[in-house]
């Protein structure tokens, strides 16, 4: 062990020197010297069949180059080699182990190394202030304010329509998001699964998620305004018509085609995070039932309520949140709740006993469709539009999920194609709306298929 | 400090010269006493030690800023001075100091111009994209005819459904962008050929972004994949051939196919062509590419050979600067290619690729880079990274030695402190070979070839000095010293 130690010295040391441009005043130099670095790390950490982990420093240092972000080569080589040092040499895992005795054969523990490096500076614990001195460089590392407004950057960069100047700055602002929220589900996954088991809050409380979401020194709020404003901001946006402007020719062109690739992946990220705050407000809930949670686990709105605020009051977001976010699970259960606002007559809701909306089902919804009068009486509430429109997505979702079970495919095909059967004799003034057709098609097509395989003998309707 | 006071002269005979490299890197690896002069333990020393130079430094090129303003005044206060004590004897030697001092001057500041002009070697990357051809029309006359539409048509809601044949294609499309053809196909469980090419063509050439994207995720989602421990069984009628998929490449602006030269191409300066690059299709074309090479086995689409050359292909387009971006989508594809050979097959088309490449590719930057764009996360990617490293450090000798202690024989012949040594090739060489011996498994029981290999870090460390003005002679030097310092370590620590 004291032998690895030294060695790993070693290697900082040699390493570090190649990554060192004190001295090396031209930039093609410098940029040559830190690929060089990157190249040493990765022939010494992943390369050989038993890698040495780089040490603190030398991943504070390619964290640097990523956040630095002077070239594409540089961002494009810092990230990888971040993700697969994540990969090879993880925070956070799952062990599993055999004990002979037990019955379930085989149990699976928790190993969290608190001393491995990680990008995040979080909270103001004394493990924290301690590894800080031991890195003497904390503002090098994000603090939950680093990482809304990094955040609320990209969010701009999207609002700002032709983009009209880009550089490898902001390509590297949106690697450096991704790698953070890679970050964040590494810790998080597995920390949740084990609390699934044991029903242990203790893992979850001191998940990085958990830490940064409850950090006071970050709008939670506007936080989720900036991830919904990237999501929704992504299809309407036409690339090849921008025009980007860069310093020269070539240079235009690599950043035209890393910048769409790079937009797709930090739209997958911010769903990404998105579904990991929900996974952590579902188990969160079923920890404060159980009462193991305590207030200084502060009382952060869930994040499915301020989604639903968002989507409730703006219609275009609505529609290309739900065209864009594409995890089918969640996609469901955002619209589920949606419905279930006008569904049910608004209860007294307890934060600990929220157990009324969790019984809805895309069936029991559609249920409400099925006759022309509930049916009004919902459209009343809230527009022919957005019923169609979820109505649409909601069944595009199910179908995805069909393998769950429960209500028979044939049964929601027949109720979808009556619901909208129903809107349309409500609605006789708009038929164009593409939704709606497109959805009724969809219900009588897979009608149609679910027909041919099941019942010969069916009519439609 | 000898390396401060050469700086020194040199900024001081000529001010506006743009600061080398050669020198002041001279300074990163001076901790680094190579072995072979003093002992092991010398060579970390603290970083005060080089503040205290670096500090000494700034002083220094601020003063020198400020004497380079005055130093026309001064010469020619100079000159007035030596007329004025023409006759005295003492002058005389004074006078002859000067002019050699001045002729030691005008020479270094050749050299230093000659060094400048030889050190801008260019970057790596190839224009492996020139201009794009004209793209096939997407007109589909026959999509009517599709089950798919058909079961639209022919059902009697038809006038409730208010379809008419102009629609078909629209109607498709919107379906294709709301993820519904593929929930359709897999309810039916058949894609028929009419979907499946109309697809692949928007994918491949669509302008839209919305379309090539959806259409990609449809391929994407239909292709089964081997993580799947039930794969959904469709049935589809019509598959892509490696021909169809060269060709977009083609189309793209590919101009890399066999018949081609490469290292014609590396005289080309990016841009200068005119050429866009490939549209952002590239993308798409990638990423089916990686979910073709996913199915193995019976159902395999490509043959081996195919495989083979796609493997050429994806660590070609590395080489293209514009494709930059992405580099992590290549690596990802790269990877797929790499496990999609069988075990038997392995060995012998990993040879045949590390050949092809290692035969066309100019032995430059850019055979580094294709080296070093292979990660070597997995057992088949170290091979495959040592296997063309060392193709390549054949090529550049003679094809015909296969034996490593030749090639490292030929290697240590060649003297470093010659001054026709091209230190450039050197440098290439040397990344070349640690690649070689050290990605794979190649070392292992050969203390022969470790001590070959250390003699050889030696010479490039030992014989090459901190003041060595060649371009490339640091960044060797450097190298090598590190490298030594690590391949000790890994044996002390074996």
């Amino acid at each position: 062990m004291e032998n690895s130690r030294r060695s790993n010295r070693g290697i900082e040391e040699n390493t570090l020197a190649i990554f060192d441009s004190s001295g090396v005043k031209d930039a093609r130099d410098v940029n040559d010297d830190r690929l060089a670095f990157l190249e040493a790390v990765r022939a010494s950490s992943i390369v050989p069949q038993i890698g040495t982990a780089p040490t603190s420093k030398m991943l504070n240092a390619i964290f640097q180059i990523l956040k630095d972000g002077t070239s594409l080569e540089l961002i494009m080589a810092s990230y990888q080699l971040l993700i697969e040092l994540e990969k090879r040499f993880p925070r956070v895992y799952l062990s599993k182990f055999d004990i002979p005795k037990s019955s379930s054969g085989a149990t699976v523990e928790l190993i969290v190394i608190n001393e491995a490096w990680s990008p995040f500076a979080l909270g103001s614990e004394s493990a924290y202030s301690e590894r800080n001195l031991a890195n003497r460089s904390s503002d090098e590392l994000l603090d939950s304010l680093g990482f809304s407004l990094l955040l609320q950057g990209i969010a701009q960069l999207y609002n700002e329509m032709n983009l009209q100047v880009l550089d490898t700055k902001s390509l590297g602002n949106m690697l450096l998001f991704q790698f953070l929220v890679n970050v964040l589900e590494g810790d998080f996954l597995p920390r949740n699964t084990i609390y699934n088991e044991t029903k242990n809050w203790v893992f979850l409380r001191e998940s990085l998620l958990s830490m940064l979401l409850g950090s006071r020194r970050i709008s939670y709020k506007s936080l989720i305004k900036d991830c919904l404003s990237i999501i929704s901001e992504r299809c309407r946006k036409d690339l090849e018509n921008s025009s980007i402007k860069t310093v020269d020719n070539s240079d235009a062109a690599a950043l035209g085609i890393a910048l769409a690739e790079l937009e797709r992946g930090t739209c997958i990220a911010v769903q990404k995070l998105l579904v990991l705050i929900m996974e952590l407000d579902k188990s969160k809930k079923q920890a404060d039932m159980q009462g193991s949670t305590s207030r200084s686990d502060g009382s952060r709105i869930p994040l499915m309520e301020v989604i639903l605020d968002e989507l409730t009051y703006d219609e275009d977001l609505l529609s290309s949140f739900l065209q864009v976010f594409c995890d089918p699970k969640w996609r469901l259960e955002i619209i589920l709740q949606y419905f279930s606002k006008y569904l049910t007559k608004p209860s007294v809701r307890t934060r600990k006993s929220n157990n009324s909306s969790d019984d809805a089902t895309f069936h029991g919804v559609l249920k409400c469709f099925s006759n022309v009068t509930s049916a009004k009486s919902i459209v009343k509430k809230m527009s022919i539009e957005i019923a169609q429109l979820l109505l649409a997505n909601g069944f595009n979702a199910f179908i995805s999920l069909q393998e769950a079970g429960g209500i028979s495919v044939l049964q929601i095909c027949k109720d979808i194609v009556s619901a909208f059967h129903n809107l349309r004799i409500i609605d006789d003034i708009d038929r164009q709306l593409c939704t709606r057709t497109r959805a009724i098609r969809h219900g009588r097509t897979i009608l149609y298929f679910h027909c041919g395989k099941h019942t010969k003998s069916f009519h439609f309707c | 400090m000898p390396p401060l006071i050469s700086r020194t002269k040199t900024r001081f005979s000529s001010p506006q010269l743009p600061q080398r490299k050669g020198r002041t890197n001279s300074y990163k690896f001076s901790y680094f006493k190579p072995p072979c002069m003093g002992s092991n333990a010398q060579w970390a020393n603290p970083p005060s030690f080089w503040k205290k130079v670096i500090g000494l430094d700034d002083l220094l090129q601020d003063f020198y800023k400020e004497q380079s303003k005055n130093i026309e005044k001064e010469s020619k206060r100079r000159t007035s001075r030596k007329c004025y004590n023409s006759d005295d004897d003492d002058d005389t030697v004074q006078k002859n100091k000067e002019a050699s001092l001045s002729r030691c001057f005008r020479e270094c500041e050749k050299t230093m111009q000659d060094v400048s002009n030889e050190d801008e070697f260019p970057l790596w990357g190839l224009p492996v994209f020139g201009n794009q051809k004209a793209t096939p029309p997407l007109v589909f006359s026959e999509l009517g005819r599709c089950k798919l539409l058909e079961s639209f048509m022919n059902s009697k809601e038809n006038s409730f459904l208010e379809l008419s044949a102009e629609k078909e294609e629209t109607l498709l499309q919107r379906l294709l962008i709301n993820g519904w053809i593929s929930k359709l196909v897999f309810v039916s469980g058949d894609v028929e050929a009419f979907i499946a090419i109309w697809a692949f063509n928007l994918m491949l050439y669509s302008s839209s972004e919305e379309l090539r994207s959806s259409a990609c995720d449809f391929w994407c989602s239909i292709l089964p994949s081997k993580n799947e421990v039930d794969p959904p069984s469709i049935r589809i009628d019509w598959f892509p051939s490696a021909a169809e998929l060269k060709k977009a490449l083609e189309i793209y602006g590919y101009v890399l196919d066999s018949s081609i030269d490469i290292s014609s191409l590396s005289d080309m300066a990016h841009g200068d062509s005119g050429s866009k690059g490939p549209p952002q299709n590239i993308r798409y074309w990638i990423k089916f590419l990686l979910a073709c090479f996913r199915i193995r086995g019976t159902g395999s689409i490509f043959s081996t050979s195919e495989a083979q050359e796609f493997l050429c292909i994806i660590i070609c387009l590395f080489l293209d600067r514009r494709l930059q971006g992405l580099s992590l989508l290549l690596y990802d594809c790269m990877q797929s290619i790499i496990s999609f050979f069988e075990d038997k097959d392995w060995k012998s088309s990993c040879e045949k690729t590390a050949e092809a490449l290692a035969y066309r590719m100019p032995k430059d930057l850019n055979c580094l880079r294709i080296v070093e764009c292979i990660s070597g996360v997995d057992t088949r990617s170290k091979h495959l990274r040592s296997e063309i490293s060392f193709q390549i450090l054949i090529n550049c000798f003679d094809p015909k030695v296969k034996d490593m202690e030749e090639i490292l024989k030929l290697l240590l012949s060649i003297n470093v402190k010659d001054k026709s040594c091209d230190l450039f090739k050197m440098y290439v060489y040397l990344v070349l070979t640690e690649n070689w011996l050290f990605s794979d498994k190649l070392v292992e029981d050969k203390p022969v070839i470790l001590e070959m290999w250390g003699v050889y870090l030696r010479n490039c460390s030992c014989q090459i000095t901190s003041t060595d003005l060649r371009s490339y002679a640091s960044k060797v030097r450097n190298r090598a010293s590190y490298l030594l310092q690590s391949t000790m370590h890994r044996r002390d620590y074996d």
